[in-house]
């Protein structure tokens, strides 16, 4: 035992003089006041060299931390901890400007705007990118193993084929409120932003009757591995998850709801107001729209770029994703939406969702 | 007889292992897994070893698991060790009070206990981040050690301290020699779920660390969100570790012991 | 040998200043709602009546007290054998034998559930029982230490004191061993059961995720919806519940003692 203690402390002191060795980095003054810049990102959502490249381009260096939930990082915010450079999605960046966190892009320094798709600018929740740059973006859809569910179901039923009884115990169902609530308003016609209770009551009882009569799993990221290996034979999915899943089992297929609609959804770059160092934000956010980063996230991550040559050339013959339809999401269509905030709401539909999964 | 009587036990003891064990083998084949399946093996490759060492965030989280750990489980050992001999010796309600208390961070959900603290070092103007850090993961050992101490010590018999005593010990030299190697098995226990839970635990260093400061569980946490099998090679480094440290501090002994004995028969 | 009291003074202050403190604000949050600007705070037992009017919040508290009472029993029918088995060792092996049962949780807890998951994938156990094998595997080696941890260093003058008293090895067992190694169970009970009430992703990963439990509902109002007071109000409904059950437990201890 006394052997164990010597040895862990020994340890100890390694690690502890290899720490501040590593410290030390710092590389005097520059035009921004700072060396460090501190990005707070979800996990798995960067390419593999972005961040070091930035370091030798600009001479700083960058502490990443990661987050989970858009919720998670905004408690972690409000709570007083100091990033510059947040990735939340559509809703949560209404919320974050609703709530005054947020300071407005510098545009003079974002020289590469024009590099950015069309589709993924101007959405209502923040309407003239004043506060916010897209990162990645996709939609919602099912994803469905062709073998044993016949397309034309999906195809004309749209959601309400996660209630089709012929596929009962063969379904993942999201396991968020939010997202399981927008694929039931979408299924009944109703706009996935609503306020008005009784037509979240009929969500409700849509997801109820799911849940009796389909005896869903309920699952988020599990799920893209059992697609893969065919536990299940269907799923609601976010589009970079449904492209990774068909890349890996082509018996798969994807769809996004046309008639009666779905998310669209948009993931993108903000500075909080305690950022410390906004002017390095700045050249963060448009160092990632360059071609370079964005095609290495892309790569990695299996996302859609915002950044529009890299997301036609993944796409296009010859791309990394070719005729993989869950890569390319689409940005305009009539029935689908952005998420948008309202306190409310929230609150109803996180207490009803409990109770559809307790029903 | 003896041997008999041995053998069921010791049959019990290796199927208890073999059941804490096979999750962890399962995890160390599927680090060698050529696809980001954790269910489906479909080929051997070194993939996430190597995506592993290329990911600077992953290979700083050990760094900071393994130091805080380490300083959590020594100064929260030392502190606890202290607190319980006092509170052995407490009057009954000074005794519940504190067992209450500490009862209290293992009873909440950490997700309060995560609040909580993060509320409090906010409203104390104190910078989130390494110290914080630390100083949340001693809190939260202290109770945890307190209570694998405290058994050991009502099992103590109070007239070896006075025979001590008597015997011209000072009561620190008493409390040294005495009632330290009585209750040495409820330090050890502490102190090996002290840094058990220092090592894995994610909701409260999450909400009180700060930028840049990740350890392996908030890799671990956020990574599933696109399941990554370099948490598999993460562990599996973490296995390997452990048993060289302990084929070390158990084989070494016993090679000098051999050793000691040779000599000694040489002489 | 009273002077050590004094001891305990200076962890008193840090428990009240570290634990107690940051509770106090949860105690606060449990008994206001939302919207309650800083300068005229109202108390109000809202969140309370919102708790126990619903009975799916009072199902959801009961399921996970099950849950955690079933994995405390048998983690005592488990870990008792292997602790008592484990201090017969010579003591060197003792000392290995705790290492190995301690070194797996070290593992992350993540990590080692979905191990779980695919180990359990086409078992075709129901997923309650997947839940209980998880939660087990994770609470188990708490329970072995705490128990082995007062049998070992058991003053064997006692058990041959008894043997020459006349007892057999069971009786010597139940009259001796067993009253010594309770404050370990105890113990054991306590970092067992404790957590696993509030417990929920080991029954989320297992449990095919329709498995609410308070430890989700609890997480869910903190970070997803943001209601802190509810949420902080579940949780203290939760702390009295266990906290009176776990009063009545000592009181047994105690009782034993004193005799």
């Amino acid at each position: 035992m006394k052997n164990l203690l010597k040895i862990a402390l020994v340890i100890t002191f390694a690690l502890a003089l290899v720490g501040c060795g590593g410290d030390n980095t710092s590389s005097g003054d520059n035009e921004y006041g700072c060396e460090v810049l501190n990005v707070y990102n979800w996990g798995e959502y960067i390419g593999e060299d972005v961040i070091s490249n930035f370091e030798d381009e600009f001479n700083v260096s960058v502490n990443y931390s990661l987050f989970d939930s858009n919720e998670a990082m905004y408690t972690k915010v409000l709570g007083g901890t100091h990033y510059d450079v947040l990735v939340p999605s559509d809703y949560m960046i209404e919320r974050m400007i609703d709530e005054d966190l947020l300071q407005p892009i510098d545009k003079s320094v974002i020289t590469n705007m024009d590099l950015l798709y069309e589709g993924t600018l101007n959405k209502p929740y923040d309407m003239d990118n004043t506060y916010s740059i897209p990162y990645f973006w996709g939609n919602v859809g099912i994803v469905y193993d062709k073998t044993i569910v016949d397309p034309s179901d999906v195809e004309s039923q749209e959601w309400e084929v996660l209630r089709n009884p012929k596929y009962a115990g063969q379904i993942y169902m999201y396991d968020s409120e939010r997202d399981s609530f927008m694929v039931a308003l979408k299924a009944l016609g109703y706009s996935m932003n609503t306020t008005n209770e009784d037509e979240i009551n009929e969500a409700y009882d849509w997801l109820v009757e799911l849940q009796q009569t389909m005896a869903p799993a309920y699952a988020t990221d599990e799920a893209i591995d059992g697609l893969i290996y065919g536990e299940k034979a269907m799923g609601v999915m976010y589009s970079g998850d449904a492209a990774y899943i068909l890349s890996e089992n082509e018996n798969m297929a994807f769809y996004a709801p046309e008639k009666m609609g779905t998310n669209y959804w948009n993931d993108a770059m903000v500075i909080p107001k305690n950022a410390d160092c906004p002017g390095l934000a700045n050249e963060f956010i448009n160092y990632i729209l360059t071609y370079e980063a964005s095609y290495d996230n892309t790569i990695t991550v299996g996302y859609a770029s915002a950044n529009a040559e890299v997301f036609e050339e993944m796409g296009a013959a010859g791309g990394y994703y070719e005729g993989n339809p869950a890569f390319t999401p689409r940005a305009q269509n009539e029935k689908d939406e952005v998420f948008s905030n309202n306190e409310e709401v929230r609150e109803l539909i996180s207490e009803l969702w409990i109770k559809v999964k307790n029903s | 007889m003896k041997r008999l009587k041995g053998l069921p036990s010791k049959l019990w003891l290796i199927l208890l292992l073999a059941f804490m064990y096979l999750p962890i083998i399962y995890v160390v084949i599927f680090s060698f897994n050529d696809s980001r399946s954790l269910t489906h093996f479909t080929g051997f490759s070194l993939e996430w070893y190597e995506k592993m060492l290329d990911n600077s965030t992953m290979m700083e989280s050990i760094y900071y698991t393994v130091v805080i750990a380490i300083i959590a489980t020594v100064v929260s050992t030392i502190v606890g060790t202290i607190t319980a001999i006092g509170l052995s010796k407490s009057r009954r309600a000074m005794k519940e009070t504190i067992t209450q208390i500490n009862n209290l961070p293992m009873l909440n959900p950490e997700i309060v206990t995560a609040i909580g603290l993060m509320l409090f070092f906010t409203a104390l103007n104190m910078r989130l981040g390494f110290m914080t850090l630390l100083l949340a993961h001693i809190i939260f050992c202290i109770p945890y050690v307190i209570l694998s101490i405290m058994p050991k010590l009502r099992q103590l018999d109070d007239n070896l301290f006075e025979a001590a005593l008597d015997l011209g010990c000072t009561p620190f030299k008493a409390l040294y020699k005495v009632i330290i190697p009585q209750i040495k098995p409820g330090i050890i226990s502490g102190a090996l779920i002290a840094f058990t839970m220092s090592f894995d635990d994610f909701v409260i260093s999450y909400f009180v660390t700060g930028p840049g400061i990740n350890n392996i569980s908030t890799m671990v946490y956020t990574s599933v969100k696109r399941i990554n099998p370099s948490v598999n090679a993460l562990s599996t480094i973490i296995v390997l570790a452990i048993t060289i440290i302990l084929v070390i501090v158990n084989i070494v002994p016993m090679i000098k012991e051999r050793k000691k004995k040779k000599n000694e028969e040489l002489a | 040998m009273k002077s050590f009291r004094r001891l305990v003074y200076p962890y008193l202050l840090w428990a009240i200043v570290f634990i107690v403190l940051p509770m106090l604000m949860i105690v606060f949050y449990a008994f206001t709602t939302e919207g309650n600007s800083v300068m005229t705070i109202n108390f109000t037992l809202d969140n309370f009546f919102r708790f126990f009017s619903d009975s799916i919040f009072i199902n959801v508290l009961i399921r996970s007290l099950k849950l955690a009472i079933i994995t405390t029993i048998i983690c005592i029918f488990i870990g008792y054998p292997s602790a008592y088995f484990m201090a017969k060792l010579k003591p060197n092996s003792q000392g290995l034998m705790v290492l190995l049962i301690t070194l797996p949780m070290w593992i992350n807890m993540l990590v080692r559930t979905y191990a779980w998951r695919g180990l359990l994938l086409e078992s075709g156990l129901s997923p309650e029982i997947k839940v209980y094998i998880g939660m087990i595997y994770n609470f188990l080696p708490f329970m072995i230490l705490q128990i082995y941890t007062s049998l070992s260093k058991l003053d064997q003058s006692l058990i041959t004191a008894a043997h020459d008293l006349g007892c057999d090895n069971k009786m010597a067992f139940l009259k001796v061993t067993l009253p010594l190694s309770i404050p370990g169970i105890i113990s054991g009970i306590t970092l067992v059961f404790l957590p696993a009430v509030s417990s929920f992703f080991i029954p989320k990963l297992l449990g095919g995720g329709s498995y609410v439990l308070v430890g989700n509902l609890v997480e869910n109002y903190f970070v997803t919806t943001g209601d802190w007071n509810f949420g902080s109000a579940i949780s203290l409904i939760m702390t009295i519940v266990i906290l009176i059950s776990m009063y009545f437990t000592r009181k047994f201890d105690y009782s034993k003692e004193d005799r």
